[in-house]
């Protein structure tokens, strides 16, 4: 297929690293010139430095040299499986409430008046009953994720050309088999909306869920920099946590694509 | 010279073995608000038969109940009262036996064109090979051969209705209903449309039922012309046109028979 503005495709994609190049020629000038101070703001190598240690383990970061890779891994399987368990649950009832007015009005108020509680309220009541760890995490990513995943779903599944349906319908096309062929991939680009902000949401509650004293994770190592006054150590978890929740957003997409006709070539 | 307005009495006594498409005393009305307070009649006891291989034009002015009949028919609304039967067994929900053409783009815009007119395959046991061959078949047929791989959005709106005409063909339907199927192309479109499909029609033999408000296409494309009356709508006059086929448009006969319908639903 051909694609619009083919030519310039590198250089609207450099765009997108325009801002955080701005970012860090600001962050290096104010670190440079003095400007503010280095227990408030470090310096762009003091942090890379940091980071390196964080990720490959030499030098004497004491507590936090190497950690890199248990705190991924124990991070990446929370989201994914909280992530996971919002789009199991989401996904077939907000096509559910879609498509049948009868769901819609079951779920409608409970999921609508839920969805006002802020995500935080849910801490405590989340930390009595699974305690501190991966169920509570888990738990708060997803009821996180649920939302914009169910809403959206719901919205796409209801917007979706009635004539496509009986278009199918007269062609012999119905039912389960008409819901994975004219119903999804129709309701598709909203489903993909939902699924982007549900996994962006996920990495949010994450850190939220491991600031409550659990020993690893990307949010843990936060908690602990600011236990220590680490604040270099603060800025590599949150460096780590923008690049890592993008790849993972990046990755989603591109899955989708491959996975699905209707992700591929719809707007 | 005056044209005579051949007026087909009644098909009640119409061997019933020649008719694929029955339909008697069909009534059907809406509530005109959400909350059911008032109701309009929009169809008011609509009879008519379709013989095996005919093509029958449904005449009206806008808003008669012509989309609501086709729709009856195709299975999408089920009636207040009368009954359709194709083939001599009522019917009540849609099936690939009445295909429809729909007035507005409803082709899947996620499928390619290929895609498109395979996607009633998917439910037939057929093999593999044997799809991709009727397939190849039916583009070629509407003239699409080379546009096989494009996506709905990249073609024509006449390109588009082609793709509709050969994805319910291939099904081999007992009745084709179309609505209004070329009434948003332009003129010369329309007219290399409407010789399609009288081409395929001579070539697979359908019968048809096709809605128009355009009355020099009914009398261009159509056996009998049924003309509509609206609030309630329902059969106002049959007229049979007995023009030899191919039919030439810029004759005498057809501009008569025009005019004469043309006046005839000024009157309904
Ligand atoms: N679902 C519906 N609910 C209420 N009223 C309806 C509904 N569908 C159709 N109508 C009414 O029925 C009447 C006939 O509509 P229909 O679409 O069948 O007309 P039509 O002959 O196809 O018109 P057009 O030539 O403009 O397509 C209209 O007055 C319309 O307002
Ligand atoms: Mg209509």
């Amino acid at each position: 297929m051909k694609r619009l503005y083919d030519s310039g495709a590198w250089a609207h994609r450099a765009l997108g690293g325009l801002l955080p190049a701005l970012l860090l020629l600001l962050w290096l000038t104010a670190a440079e010139t003095g400007m503010v101070a280095p227990y408030l703001l470090p310096h762009p190598k003091d942090v890379l430095a940091t980071a390196a240690s964080y990720v490959f383990g030499h030098g004497g970061q004491a507590g936090f040299a190497g950690r890199f890779m248990d705190d991924f891994t124990a991070s990446i399987t929370r989201v994914m499986l909280g992530f996971g368990l919002a789009v199991l649950v989401g996904l077939p009832l907000g096509i559910l409430s879609g498509r049948l007015a009868l769901a819609n009005r079951l779920l409608g108020t409970t999921i609508n008046a839920l969805r006002a509680v802020p995500g935080i309220s849910w801490l405590p009541l989340a930390l009595v009953w699974f305690g501190i760890g991966l169920k509570t995490t888990v738990f708060l990513v997803a009821l996180a994720a649920f939302f914009p995943i169910y809403l959206n779903a719901e919205a796409g599944a209801r917007q979706v050309n009635p004539t496509l349906l009986r278009a199918g319908a007269m062609m012999g096309v119905r039912r389960l088999r008409g819901t994975f062929a004219i119903l999804l991939p129709a309701a598709m680009p909203n489903i993909i909306t939902g699924l982007r902000l549900g996994l962006g949401i996920s990495w949010a509650y994450l850190v939220l869920g491991e600031l409550t004293g659990v020993h690893n994770g990307l949010g843990a190592v936060i908690m602990d920099a600011r236990m220590l006054g680490r604040i270099d150590v603060i800025m590599v978890g949150i460096i780590f946590i923008a690049v890592i929740g993008r790849l993972c957003d990046v990755g989603l997409h591109h899955m989708l694509r491959f996975a699905f006709k209707s992700a591929r070539r719809l707007p | 010279m005056k044209p005579k307005l051949k007026i087909v009495s009644s098909q009640k006594g119409a061997p019933a073995a020649r008719a694929i498409l029955e339909v008697e005393g069909l009534s059907k009305g809406f509530a005109t608000n959400t909350n059911g307070a008032g109701r309009i009649l929009v169809l008011n006891d609509v009879g008519l038969t379709v013989r095996k291989g005919e093509m029958i034009c449904i005449v009206g002015r806008s808003g008669c109940g012509k989309s609501t009949l086709l729709n009856i028919l195709a299975g999408f609304l089920s009636p207040d009262r009368g009954c359709v039967r194709l083939g001599g067994r009522p019917v009540d929900r849609p099936a690939p036996d009445r295909c429809v053409v729909f007035q507005e783009d409803a082709l899947f815009p996620w499928l390619t064109v290929r895609e498109n007119i395979a996607f009633g395959l998917k439910v037939r046991a057929m093999s593999r090979q044997e799809k991709e061959r009727e397939v190849d078949r039916f583009l070629a047929l509407v003239g699409l051969t080379e546009f096989g791989s494009y996506l709905p959005a990249e073609i024509s709106g006449g390109m588009k209705q082609r793709v509709a005409l050969a994805r319910v063909l291939i099904l081999q339907p007992e009745v084709l209903l179309m609505d209004e199927p070329f009434a948003a192309l332009d003129a010369q479109t329309r007219e290399e449309m409407q010789d399609l499909l009288l081409h395929l029609w001579a070539k697979l033999a359908h019968s048809i039922v096709f809605v128009t408000h355009d009355v020099g296409e009914a009398v261009l494309l159509a056996d009998r012309v049924l003309l509509f009356e609206k609030a309630p709508g329902r059969v106002k006059e049959e007229i049979a046109i007995d023009l030899p086929r191919p039919r030439e448009k810029d004759t005498e006969r057809y501009y008569a028979l025009c005019r004469a319908i043309t006046s005839q639903m000024k009157r309904a």
